[in-house]
């Protein structure tokens, strides 16, 4: 081991950060390079479905609130790109990744927004899930990575809110809405709790990256712990959990759940959910019908701006 | 179903003003996650929001007006395309970029002008929420200034685009002056509107580098009479479907 | 990079008599994008008073191989420090 392997295993050994300019093992690099650009490319896909009910959102309020939120998710991927930026990628690489397949996205956003309630469903739980690693993720190891993750979090403490408000308005609304929640429900839970990623034992990349604190907690732990936050919002809702095995185990001290369908999990990852093809193409499409302004704007800056010339 | 009556003069003088706000505010909104840039995307939003607020406080002043005899929301969700008193400018799809950064520049202007006026009224709220708006405005004006700019003086392209934004949307400023009674009686100098919208779009057309389209005698039935585009229908489709599908719920 | 995409550093003075911190970066293609895409995204919540933005190729590093060479012959300068000094315990205010 050279003294600047030596020095890295120092600092994550003692838990301190890792900084753009240290040395750090290449594969270190593309590890988190994978995790955050993935991360980032959820939360800008993630404004697709719930841009899907901006328009229609029922009153002034909700749309205000619906909006602010969705722009905190533009904001979100933002500065996690600029965590990928400081790994040596640039963000136009990230978006040719992600629009040439190779990068992956969160598979929930691969899901249809069909009623309002999901507007509900997406902040409580998609949202709430994200929450919980990310709470987990303000103490990764790479510097920039963890400070990100510090301020989403406190941006982010308004959506799951937001969600559970909309969710409370229909649960106790009309038979309609309840029924509107019910569903949402039933559609958003299991691909939820799927969002924490595969067990830990099926998980690619978990171990190494728990090893260099990347990641500070497992899959299967983090999920386990929204489950057990979730389940009584359920009840308390006065809706049912989606899962007929899903009961308190005084012997754990957990709910415990039914296996997954990763069947579907990996296909739609692998690109076959019902709108994985939609969002890249949304994406796509506002890359290239903007590309002209973009040209635009370097032109006229080339033109004034002195300190715009370089590159 | 319920029937939204606004009889009071100030209140169909605030309506309008309310309704472009709102109606602008969900043409920005349709921009999210389909603009230029991720900053730009944000920077949307942020303009997006400030309409929906400001249409909100309107409303209020309106519902108000008229002894809460609907909510803001109601008289949001629950008026059809003749009942809406917003400008047709307004209304204008995002074609593309330069018709968003168009349509915004020429409302701006237009706006600065009314809430100047109103910031000296004499019904305190209403004074005091213009002296806010106008720091709004303000902020967006300076951003559409500087993408006119961009566009006007950047390429080729970004210059036919950006004229021919304006080209189109032009007639709709016509009507932006057609100063009716309920205007004058709350406005200070009608005249002094027209006047300095007219200096400071010209000033811009020079800065950016855009013809200024010719004044043409026109025959277009005015916003003041609910008289609209046809894009007003499919926006409040979207925009009132919930409440109008479900109208006992509550949101 | 994108033909003429540039990154900026942005720092923001919160309230007049604070420091300017540095709170992350945008891309902007002129002076004046940058500045108002700092300021739509980094004070969307009342956060700001100023706002600075400086193009990050314009930032210079000292060099982390000399580290040490840097900061270390500071560490041993204790009399930079106020509890370096002795002073009778009967004199106050100093």
């Amino acid at each position: 081991m050279d003294k600047h392997e030596v020095a890295f295993n120092d600092l994550i050994a003692q838990d301190l950060k890792i900084e753009p300019r240290d040395w750090m093992p290449e594969k270190y690099r593309k590890n988190l390079i994978r995790q955050v650009s993935q991360h980032a490319h959820s939360e800008i896909i993630g404004m697709q479905p719930e841009g899907n009910w901006l328009l229609r959102a029922p009153s002034l309020r909700a749309k205000q609130v619906l909006l602010a939120k969705i722009q905190d998710e533009a904001g979100h991927g933002l500065y996690l790109y600029s965590v990928a930026e400081t790994l040596g990628i640039s963000r136009q690489e990230l978006v040719q990744q992600l629009h040439e397949g190779k990068a992956k996205y969160s598979s929930i956003f691969n899901y249809p927004t069909l009623t309002w309630a999901d507007m509900g469903a997406v902040g409580w739980l998609v949202d709430g899930a994200a929450i919980v690693n990310q709470v987990s993720l303000q103490r990764t190891s790479y510097g920039p990575y963890a400070r990100s993750m510090v301020r989403i979090c406190k941006e982010e403490s308004f959506h799951q809110r937001q969600g559970f408000e909309i969710m409370v308005q229909m649960a106790k609304g009309t038979p309609e809405q309840k029924e509107m929640a019910q569903d949402a429900l039933n559609r958003f839970w299991e691909p939820s709790l799927m969002m924490f990623g595969p067990h830990d034992a099926d998980s690619a990349h978990s171990s190494q990256s728990m090893k260099w604190k990347i990641k500070r907690e497992s899959n299967d732990y983090l999920r386990q712990k929204f489950i057990d936050r979730t389940v009584p919002q359920i009840e308390f809702l006065g809706l049912t959990v989606p899962d007929a095995n899903c009961k308190w185990n005084e012997e754990t001290g957990h709910y415990d759940h039914s296996p997954f369908n990763w069947d579907e999990f990996w296909n739609v990852v692998e690109g076959n959910g019902p709108c994985n093809a939609e969002r890249l193409e949304h994406h796509k499409k506002a890359q290239s019908d903007n590309a002209w302004v973009r040209e635009a704007a370097y032109a006229y800056a080339q033109k004034t701006d002195i300190s715009a010339v370089a590159q | 179903m319920m029937q939204i009556k606004i009889t009071n003069p100030f209140a169909k003088f605030l309506v309008r003003i309310a309704d472009s706000e709102i109606i602008l505010g969900q043409r920005l909104a349709e921009m999210c996650s389909n603009a230029p840039t991720l900053e730009e995307d944000i920077a949307l939003s942020n303009l997006g929001l400030d309409c929906f607020g400001r249409g909100e406080e309107l409303m209020k002043l309106v519902s108000a007006l008229e002894n809460n005899a609907f909510t803001p929301d109601d008289c949001v969700f629950r008026r059809n395309e003749r009942e809406y008193f917003c400008i047709k400018l307004v209304e204008q799809p995002n074609n593309d970029f330069a018709w968003v950064v168009v349509r915004q520049f020429l409302h701006d202007v237009y706006v600065t002008e009314i809430f100047k006026q109103l910031a000296t009224n004499e019904h305190q709220e209403l004074a005091a929420l213009s002296q806010k708006v106008l720091k709004e405005i303000e902020y967006s004006k300076m951003h559409s200034f500087d993408w006119l700019v961009r566009l006007g003086r950047g390429t080729e392209e970004s210059k036919m685009r950006t004229q021919n934004a304006l080209n189109v949307m032009w007639k709709y400023t016509e009507e932006l002056f057609l100063f009716d009674e309920i205007d004058k009686t709350y406005l200070s100098d009608t005249d002094a509107i027209a006047a300095n919208w007219n200096l400071g779009v010209n000033e811009m057309f020079a800065a950016a580098d855009l013809e200024r389209p010719a004044d043409k005698k026109r025959h277009i039935l005015d916003f003041r009479k609910g008289f609209h585009s046809e894009f007003l229908g499919l926006i409040l489709a979207d925009m009132q479907y919930l409440p109008r599908a479900y109208p006992d719920a509550k949101w | 990079m994108e033909k003429g995409d540039k990154v900026w550093e942005v720092f923001i003075q919160k309230k007049a008599g604070l420091a300017f911190k540095h709170v992350g970066n945008v891309h902007g293609y002129d002076k004046k994008m940058a500045i108002q895409n700092a300021r739509d995204l980094y004070t969307r919540r009342g956060e700001g008073r100023e706002i600075w933005v400086v193009p990050a190729e314009a930032i210079v590093s000292s060099p982390l191989e000399q580290a040490d060479a840097f900061f270390d012959p500071s560490e041993d300068k204790v009399y930079r420090h106020p509890t370096f000094y002795e002073i009778p315990d009967e004199v106050k205010f100093i």
